[in-house]
């Protein structure tokens, strides 16, 4: 207890050193302009700019990356507001309210209310990161081979709930997945598998390339294939944005509610905060003494959704930490952040030296929420102005991003060229359906799994009882089967959530900004 | 049922049997994975096959067009083609002389204003040069040409 004090402790003061304040800036002003730009994703982002980390101190870089995601997310909901285009899909259901606010001239106000309800809804997070991460993570350490197999397995169900509208098709683009993480050296024999006379795919198909190639290089693509549209100018304020004492009050509740779905939902495997930002925003409704003025701006339908979409943010990092598992698209760029690093996310994160640098993170994430909010308030008029900028001028520049993020992990072309064959990889899977978080889930699994089952094989001569021979290993097939059913419990959720909200579906894949309207 | 999803089944079981090849020439102890996850992989791309059917009999089929509704070909193709140019001339010409000439080309293309493609191919060669040479000390690529 003293010693996670200490650590806690420790990573504040880390924190606080000037590369990491400079880190956290910069950070959540990269990830505003990308949540506000429609067309771009949280998990793009943090795709794009996971090369700008490597040569950082990996706290330094986890930080940055972690600005990013807040950011981002609460980016989007600066253009619901003003253009009703939410800038990601979690921040679908603020377009409802928000926009009828900026109709009323009220715009100033709903942004105020997004930007202090995400502030709380991620400080809030950080509370389940702090206590659950270690308490799983203690858990962890006691895996040996069988169940880090398991846990591979466990983590591949998660395929399923990630999954875009076959669950099949979705399973189909998570053995891909896995077929290609065998590309390079076998693990346990030494032989060359599939490496086509490239000696670059010794240690296998470089997973930021292909984080790279699937989110950002297929974005472009996606943009480039339809016609550039002049984007709504947006509404200029002049409203306060700062919220009364009375609105304080009136939200705190909802704030509070939205709180606890979004880092359950963030927690929970396969759901992501475009679910929670409906469940939010529906439970406001529920719970507010003013129904009437829903649909009609009423702020508590702002905090309730955008708290919630911000509380996902801290509980979402819980299984990547702890299990090395990620629940969702932007964890799982989030873990190629840790693996560029030399890390291996799991409990060994919160052992030794390496539990320093994850408690600075931590730290840093409770602070990254007070720059999202000062830049956030300071800066949304020009974040407004940034939300209009053409999807012409971010085609070439997003690919430009891409060659370079790519090239620049081992300064070698052929991982540029196989990000680009990833990122046409990623175009054909969205419109056929097949799911890219699947297929980087399996890449990044795959040889976890892959030495869990040879490892335990060896050490019992082949005899496949010792997958089934410990409690943890029971527990885990257990959760492999939750794993499996959970997507049909979550598409219900979400299917009612929105249904109520009387909002658009947001698009399953997580990937893709959901437009209300153009 | 959709008929683009036709193609999709013949390239997973294309890609299936590309790996089925070369998996056949590895020492046997170390093709004993690839190949589970090959049969995994042809068992669901059958199950899908399957699905595929039962919903033709019961929904009937669709051209599968309709995902590409508002798809401008005479855009997309050029741009992805600017791409692989893009990486050529790197190759040849370094890092800098071809993000100038994509970035210029490519706006030119997309019929953005001649004072924004001078702004936004400025905007990124600085951000780029600060970035990864100046931050990051990233020797960028300079082409076979220069070297």
């Amino acid at each position: 207890m003293l010693e996670t004090l200490a650590l806690m402790g420790h990573g504040f003061v880390n924190a606080l050193f000037p590369v990491n304040i400079l880190a956290m800036a910069a950070g959540t002003t990269i990830g505003i302009v990308i949540g506000c730009l429609p067309g771009l994703s949280a998990a793009m982002g943090v795709a794009l700019l996971l090369p700008m980390t490597f040569t950082m101190d990996a706290s330094t870089g986890l930080i940055m990356l972690g600005a990013i995601y807040c950011g981002a997310i609460f980016g989007g909901s600066i253009s619901a507001i003003l253009i009703h285009t939410p800038g990601t899909p979690a921040s679908a259901a603020t377009a409802i309210e928000g926009y009828q606010m900026t109709l009323q001239g009220r715009a100033g106000k709903a942004l105020g209310t997004a930007c202090i309800s995400s502030f709380f809804g991620g400080l809030l997070s950080c509370i389940s990161l702090y206590f659950f991460a270690p308490l799983l993570a203690q858990l962890a350490m006691k895996f040996g081979s069988p169940e880090y197999f398991w846990l591979s397995i466990f983590g591949l169900t998660i395929i399923a709930g990630v999954s875009s509208k076959s669950m099949v098709k979705g399973l189909i683009s998570g053995a891909l997945g896995l077929l290609l993480s065998t590309i390079g050296m076998d693990p346990m024999e030494g032989v060359k598998r599939f490496m086509f006379g490239q000696s670059s795919l010794y240690e296998g198909i470089n997973t930021t390339c292909a984080l790279i190639g699937l989110f950002s290089m297929s974005q472009a693509l996606i943009l480039a294939e339809q016609k550039i549209k002049q984007r709504a100018r947006a509404t200029k304020f002049s409203d306060k944005m700062m919220l009364t004492k009375a609105e304080m009050k009136q939200i705190a509740p909802t704030v509070g509610r939205s709180w606890i779905i979004g880092n359950l939902i963030g927690i929970l495997p396969g759901a992501g905060a475009s679910i929670a930002c409906f469940l939010g925003y529906n439970t406001a409704r529920q719970f507010s003494k003013e129904k009437e003025k829903f649909g009609h701006g009423s702020i508590e339908g702002v905090a309730g959704s955008e708290a919630a979409n911000n509380a996902v943010t801290g509980g979402s990092l819980i299984p990547m930490l702890t299990l090395g598992i990620p629940g969702e698209s932007v964890t799982a760029v989030l873990m190629g952040g840790l693996i560029i690093q030399g890390l291996t996310p799991g409990p060994d994160l919160f052992v030794g030296e390496t539990a320093q640098m994850t408690y600075t993170f931590f730290a840093g994430f409770v602070l990254i929420q007070f720059f999202m909010l000062g830049i956030g308030l300071l800066g949304c008029r020009g974040f407004a102005q940034i939300s209009r900028l053409s999807d012409a001028i971010l085609i070439p520049a997003v690919s430009v991003l891409c060659v370079v993020g790519s090239y620049a992990i081992h300064k070698n072309f052929v991982d540029v060229v196989i990000m680009l064959i990833f990122g046409v990889l990623g175009y054909l899977c969205r419109k056929f359906d097949l799911n890219t978080a699947a297929i980087v889930l399996a890449l990044i699994l795959g040889p976890i799994g892959e030495k869990g089952l040879r490892r335990s094989l060896a050490l019992s001569g082949g005899n496949p009882s010792i997958l089934f021979s410990t409690p943890v290993c029971w527990v885990l097939i257990a959760l492999c089967v939750f794993g499996i059913l959970s997507p049909i419990l979550m598409n219900r959720m979400e299917k009612n959530a929105v249904e109520k909200a009387g909002g658009d579906m947001p698009d399953e894949s997580g990937d893709d900004p959901v437009r209300t309207s153009d | 049922m959709k008929k683009t999803d036709i193609g999709v089944v013949a390239f997973i079981y294309a890609v299936c049997l590309l790996f089925l090849i070369m998996t056949l020439q590895l020492p046997s102890a170390a093709q004993t994975y690839p190949m589970f996850i090959i049969i995994l992989l042809a068992a669901l791309t059958t199950l899908y096959v399957l699905q595929m059917a039962v919903g033709a009999k019961r929904r009937g089929v669709t051209s599968g067009l309709e995902d590409f509704e508002g798809f401008l070909p005479r855009q997309f193709f050029p741009v992805l083609g600017m791409v692989i140019v893009y990486l050529v001339i790197m190759y040849f010409a370094g890092f800098y002389i071809a993000t100038l000439l994509f970035m210029a080309a490519c706006l030119l293309f997309l019929k953005v204003p001649k004072w924004q493609i001078l702004l936004s191919t400025g905007v990124i060669l600085a951000l780029v040069y600060c970035a990864f040479t100046l931050f990051l000390k990233v020797k960028l690529p300079m082409g076979l040409l220069f070297k």
